[in-house]
């Protein structure tokens, strides 16, 4: 009761003023968006006189930005799974298989200090060797094995955490390790499965840069590389259709954020908090 | 007995198989390779490599570019550093404070987080442009025409101007770190602190912030690794521009491998940038070990 004595009652609505003043760039977005860009240049902070939806339609027609987030959404699917499949089941042989485990996680761990700048080039040159170049399998291959230390960091700090009797049980009930993980383990790890979709789907729907050296100049259909490709190209920078194209990548995981923000905030800060 | 072993053994290979495999060729390997590279005069493309020993380390010792590039890279992550903890740290103290509205305007501050780099940046590149920007707009709208700068293009500013794109982005990320952290307090300690008459200010020196050092701990070392890999945001917005003003040493590494064809040389930058953090993360470790005993 002390620590709230004499509490101002407009100190939220402060904050919550804070806190839109700090997205406002957000809005400034989604505002411009639906102007010209004469308009945009002239009053950047009025809202649109008329709503301006051909920024909108080239979006789709000019930039064809629709094929590529089709692609990234599959891609996030394709690695989602395999991440969740491989490290879950790496990391239960880790934390209780596999001799050396410890060495083992050492060896995985190392990975989160390298940046990728420092593979990018080599990689290339290894994908080039082996025929895969500029694919989307290469980039897939590069997710998967670029996600799982965190994955495996995430799964076998939690599974530390699961008394080992289940397991036992299950095995004098006849059950083999491999049925054993998929039966009783896997869906006690709910919550990391959880974090995993959320920190990798949104990477790697957000992702350019790695995407974009991998794949390329001019293969390669993701949705922010297609964005990029678009605006690097051109000089003079078409602000009314940067703009609608920000907002078209951004909402679904806006939407997203919306609905399940807790989830978000958990999964995204779940290697840092614990 | 032995069956058992064997099978024991036969599904350790199994469920850790795929995990090794994937992890060894596509990251150990490419990044050993890197290393190697190091020694080599590589263009990154099609000639292949010749070994010519340390000759690539020698040319980076006078190498003025490289050093500029560290000094800016070194210098952005000590700003990095200091603006998100303590900004995150006051912000989460004051998040904490709310009692109604807490998990919405939490959220506000998170979104930025959940966005693509690219659009960060380009939101910041459209506020910051000299000619059609927002701010300088707003302020000759308003008849501050001296006001107005070109943000990016000042080699004086841009710094902060990349400074302020990389705080905005992240700072709903390190707040909710502090935020945990200030659950963990406990009530009694507040409420005994208000009995001794500890007003806020008080409350937050002697009970908040000796209660975050391993909040603080994490904080600093997660901005330490996102300054010095600083990246992305400069490919967007200045390319390392003006002149060569604000090239970091993720982007000075890319642009000699990429546009350069100097694969061996960037690799060995790499190399040295990849030492010094790993050197200036063991400092940072030690000067906490020091702090945490005074305390």
């Amino acid at each position: 009761m002390s620590r709230s004595k004499r509490r101002l009652p407009f100190f939220e609505i402060f904050m919550l003023l804070l806190g839109l003043l700090y997205v406002s760039p957000c809005f400034l977005a989604l505002i411009n968006s639906f102007k010209t860009l004469p308009e945009i240049v002239r009053s950047p902070l009025s809202p649109p006189t008329r709503l301006v939806w051909e920024n909108y339609q080239y979006i789709f027609t000019g930039v064809k930005l629709a094929g590529p987030m089709l692609n990234s959404l599959l891609m996030c699917f394709a690695v989602i799974a395999s991440l969740i499949t491989i490290a879950s089941m790496a990391s239960y042989a880790l934390v209780r298989h596999l001799r050396h485990g410890a060495l083992w996680r050492v060896f995985f761990l190392a990975g989160l200090t390298v940046p990728f700048q420092i593979l990018m080039l080599p990689l290339m040159r290894e994908f080039n060797y082996l025929g895969i170049g500029y694919t989307y399998f290469a980039l897939w291959l590069h997710y998967v094995s670029y996600g799982l230390p965190l994955c495996l960091f995430i799964y076998s700090g939690f599974m530390r955490s699961i008394p080992i009797d289940l397991e036992e049980a299950a095995r004098i009930d006849g059950c083999t390790p491999l049925g054993t993980f998929w039966r009783v383990i896997f869906p006690l790890l709910a919550p990391c499965t959880v974090t995993i979709i959320v920190f990798w789907g949104l990477f790697i729907w957000n992702d350019f840069p790695q995407a974009y050296v991998l794949m390329g100049t001019n293969k390669g259909e993701l949705a922010f590389v297609q964005l990029w490709r678009f605006l690097s190209d051109k000089y003079v920078k078409n602000w009314n259709y940067i703009f609608a194209g920000i907002v078209v990548l951004s909402l679904p995981i806006t939407m997203l954020y919306l609905a399940m923000q807790r989830r978000f905030v958990k999964g995204l800060t779940a290697g840092a908090i614990k | 007995m032995k069956k058992a072993t064997l099978q024991h053994n036969l599904s350790s290979v199994l469920l850790c198989g795929p995990a090794i495999l994937l992890y060894t060729a596509f990251f150990v390997f490419p990044t050993l390779l890197g290393f190697a590279y190091s020694l080599t005069d590589w263009s990154g493309w099609t000639r292949d490599p010749t070994f010519i020993g340390l000759d690539n380390f020698r040319e980076l010792i006078g190498d003025e570019r490289f050093f500029a590039t560290l000094k800016f890279t070194l210098s952005q992550t000590a700003m990095i550093i200091v603006c998100y903890t303590s900004l995150a740290l006051i912000l989460a103290v004051l998040l904490d404070r709310m009692r109604v509205m807490k998990g919405l305007v939490r959220g506000l501050f998170f979104y930025p987080f959940i966005l693509s780099i690219l659009v960060s940046a380009l939101l910041f590149q459209y506020l910051a442009n000299f000619r059609s920007g927002a701010i300088n707009i707003v302020l000759q709208t308003l008849g501050l025409d001296h006001w107005a700068q070109d943000w990016m293009g000042d080699p004086a500013l841009v710094p902060y101007f990349i400074l302020t794109l990389v705080v905005w982005q992240g700072l709903g990320f390190y707040t909710t770190i502090f935020l945990a952290g200030l659950q963990t307090i406990p009530r009694e300690l507040y409420e005994a602190a208000g009995i001794d008459g500890a007003g806020s200010v008080a409350t937050f020196y002697h009970i908040q912030i000796p209660a975050l050092v391993p909040q603080i701990k994490i904080c600093s070392v997660i901005a330490l690794i996102t300054g010095i890999n600083l990246f992305p945001q400069i490919l967007v917005t200045t390319q390392g521009g003006p002149g060569y003003r604000t090239f970091t040493a993720g982007y000075h590494i890319y642009w000699l491998g990429t546009e350069n064809d100097r694969q061996g040389y960037a690799s060995a930058i790499a190399l040295v940038v990849f030492l010094v953090l790993v050197l200036v993360a063991a400092v940072q470790a030690t000067l906490f070990q020091r702090h945490e005993t005074d305390l």
